[in-house]
């Protein structure tokens, strides 16, 4: 064939849709069917670089942690603890306090046979420990931050694997919203600082467009990176091959965390030895606050090994470094420091997404990065209902998709602002001694969540995105207050006493009340364009000063 | 460090937005010559490779580069945001345009 006639057929053909015109489409469609998932995953996840703070603020009888108490301390007076309220657990881990957690975040396998260890089922206890005393953390009960981090991957109200499972399908759908994303957005460089206000649909691209780009290195990350964590989940074959015997198993888990497992128990009680002691010789590897965590395994037994593992600040990696010592006698057994290529590769990955890594600055940019991404979501949202809504052929009575994605907007958007602020009033609110009370200031989440939906549903759609983002921008505002009434820690006593946790949650409220505030406002204002008139009514002034009354 | 960093990105950031056509009609009313946008944009690639040189100087590859990456989109965001309050306030500031169909017959 010759060029000629090629170059012939080619026009020829009738125009087709090109790859920017499918790749649309694709874009279009992967972001609606899971952008409400999606939005609340991405809030949820931004918020979740402050949970350890958010947790603080939601056990407000823990003291102000002024100083790092010494960890090589805490980790003997929690140990003595977890001996005394779970002798003869297999294994039991430790969370050391560093600057952003003033409790001690402990898990522990419950012992064969203990109450509610189901045979054959591994059973765990967990629990927040005060670092002066060691004893169970005398605050109201409470999942803290951890409740909306959880939720980030795994949901609530349904078995773990299928919560996971859903977060991994709309990660994947995200995934592929922004590779197609990137490949429709034609003019990425030219248009990079191009924002057209007041134009309805296209401003709203314009937006959308910023939010992506801007942040594109970040939403590219943080999705594959999330799907990484998750990868045993998602893709179990290679390790379901490959990993065969109960020692290949072990080896696998050693060069993926330092949760070391414990053998058979050898049946002798022999006392630990002093856990402070192998923090010491920890710290001095690594420095004074860069001890993470203390997992031991078959603690009381003459069996028992403890693990103390580096810290995750300052490093970009997940994989495990540890020192293993001999739990009786606390003699050195082993420095574990590096693993293999691709254990590491995961490590990395795993760590960029959790950002644990970062210093405060760095955590500030992660969170408003994301942010902005969840911002993304939904002006993508949004973007679908306007663009949509000029080519109703009869806008009062729009089509049952149409409606059904408008009120999904509200709820998922607004909605889960009101929703996430009430959980926090619920932590303030709920009373201290209440049954379940941790489970109940979930309940209200989404209680509140729900009726915001069925708000949605019932009021009009304009009215109600107002209604909700005041209601948000209310509810923010008067937290702080709400704090200064039910707490003896008001934004003035934190900021005297230089308690950044407290004073940074008040002034964060205040900030996305105003944010909130300010969406409230401009969507009240916004009156929508009046349809094009048809060509033969326009003309003469009358018509011509409709098209005048743009700003 | 960070703040340094900071500033200089939102400097590059506000050179490469100046080399932009739009951005160029809406502060200025024109475009500048050639070799101005030119030299915009080669100061403000310039600019940003500086601060990832200071940051991977300061902190390493792995730290380096994140660090780098969230100043970027930071700063880009707020200088898209100061460009478009500037665009809105120019216009308020210029008398409402005199147009054919509202003036007398």
């Amino acid at each position: 064939m010759t060029t000629d006639n090629v170059k012939r057929e080619r026009a020829q053909r009738p125009a087709g849709r090109g790859i920017r015109q499918s790749m649309s489409g694709l874009h279009i469609w992967a972001g609606l069917l899971m952008g409400w998932i999606l939005y609340a995953m991405f809030l949820t996840g931004t918020v979740s670089y402050f949970k350890d703070e958010l947790s603080q603020w939601m056990r407000p009888e823990l003291a102000h942690q002024a100083e790092l108490p010494d960890p090589a301390l805490v980790a003997q007076r929690v140990a003595d603890e977890l001996g005394a309220i779970a002798p003869g657990s297999p294994q039991w881990s430790m969370r050391l306090p560093d600057g952003r957690t003033n409790s001690v975040y402990a898990f522990w396998r419950m012992a064969p046979g203990e109450a509610g260890a189901a045979p054959g089922r591994r059973a765990f206890g967990e629990a927040a420990f005060d670092p002066t005393t060691g004893g169970k953390v005398t605050a109201r009960e409470t999942l803290g931050g951890d409740f909306f981090y959880r939720f980030h991957f795994q949901f609530h109200y349904m078995p773990v694997l299928w919560g996971r499972w859903i977060a991994g399908a709309a990660a994947m759908f995200m995934l592929v919203a922004i590779v197609s994303g990137v490949i429709t957005h034609k003019k990425i460089f030219i248009d990079f600082f191009t924002f057209r206000g007041g134009k309805g649909q296209r401003s709203w691209l314009d937006a959308h467009n910023a939010l992506s780009v801007f942040g594109l290195p970040f939403h590219a990350m943080i999705t594959y990176t999330g799907l990484v964590t998750l990868m045993a989940l998602y893709m179990p074959w290679g390790e379901r091959t490959a990993i065969t015997t109960p020692a290949e198993r072990q080896q696998l888990t050693a060069e993926l965390n330092a949760f070391i497992q414990p053998g058979k128990p050898g049946g002798q009680t022999a006392p630990l030895a002093s856990v402070a002691d192998m923090v010491r010789q920890a710290q001095e590897r690594w420095g004074q606050d860069a001890v993470g965590r203390v997992t031991a395994t078959n603690s009381g037994d003459s069996t028992a090994r403890v693990a103390v593992a580096r810290g995750e600040a300052g490093r970009v990696s997940m994989s495990p470094q540890y020192m293993l010592f001999d739990g009786p006698t606390g003699r050195l057994l082993e420095t574990r420091e590096g693993v293999g290529a691709a254990a590491e590769t995961r490590g990395v990955l795993y760590a960029l997404h959790l950002g644990r890594f970062g210093d405060t600055v760095t955590r500030w940019l992660y969170f408003l990065v994301s942010l902005m991404g969840t911002a993304m979501v939904g002006t993508g949202l949004v973007m679908w209902t306007v663009k949509r809504r000029q080519k109703l052929s009869d806008p009062e009575r729009p089509h049952i998709g149409f409606r059904i994605v408008e009120r999904l907007n509200i709820a998922s958007i607004a909605g889960l602002s009101v929703a996430m602020t009430a959980f926090l009033w619920g932590n303030r609110l709920l009373p201290a001694g209440m049954a379940d009370r941790g489970a109940w200031e979930i309940h209200l989440f989404f209680a509140v969540w729900a009726l915001t939906l069925a708000h949605a549903v019932l009021r009009p759609a304009r009215t109600a995105w107002i209604e909700q983002l005041w209601a948000a921008a209310a509810l923010l505002a008067l937290l702080p207050v709400l704090n200064a009434v039910t707490t003896d820690r008001p934004l003035w006593h934190s900021v005297a006493e230089a308690d950044w946790v407290f004073a940074g949650m008040d002034l964060m409220c205040l900030s996305l009340a105003a944010l909130h505030a300010v969406l409230a406002l401009r969507t009240a204002r916004h009156r929508p364009k009046p349809r094009a008139v048809p060509a033969k009514a326009r003309g003469g002034v009358i018509g011509g000063a409709l098209e005048e009354g743009r700003s | 460090m960070h703040l340094l960093s900071f500033a200089l990105c939102l400097a590059a950031f506000a050179a490469l937005a100046l080399a932009t056509e739009r951005q160029q009609h809406d502060l200025f009313g024109r475009p500048l010559p050639q070799a101005a946008t030119h030299l915009l944009r080669i100061a403000g690639t310039g600019v940003m490779l500086l601060v990832l040189g200071v940051l991977l100087d300061w902190q390493g590859w792995g730290l380096g580069l994140v660090m780098f990456s969230g100043h970027t989109s930071l700063a880009a965001g707020v200088v898209f945001c100061a460009a478009i309050g500037l665009a809105s306030a120019r216009r308020r500031g210029k008398p409402a345009a005199i147009s054919p169909a509202s003036r007398r017959v």
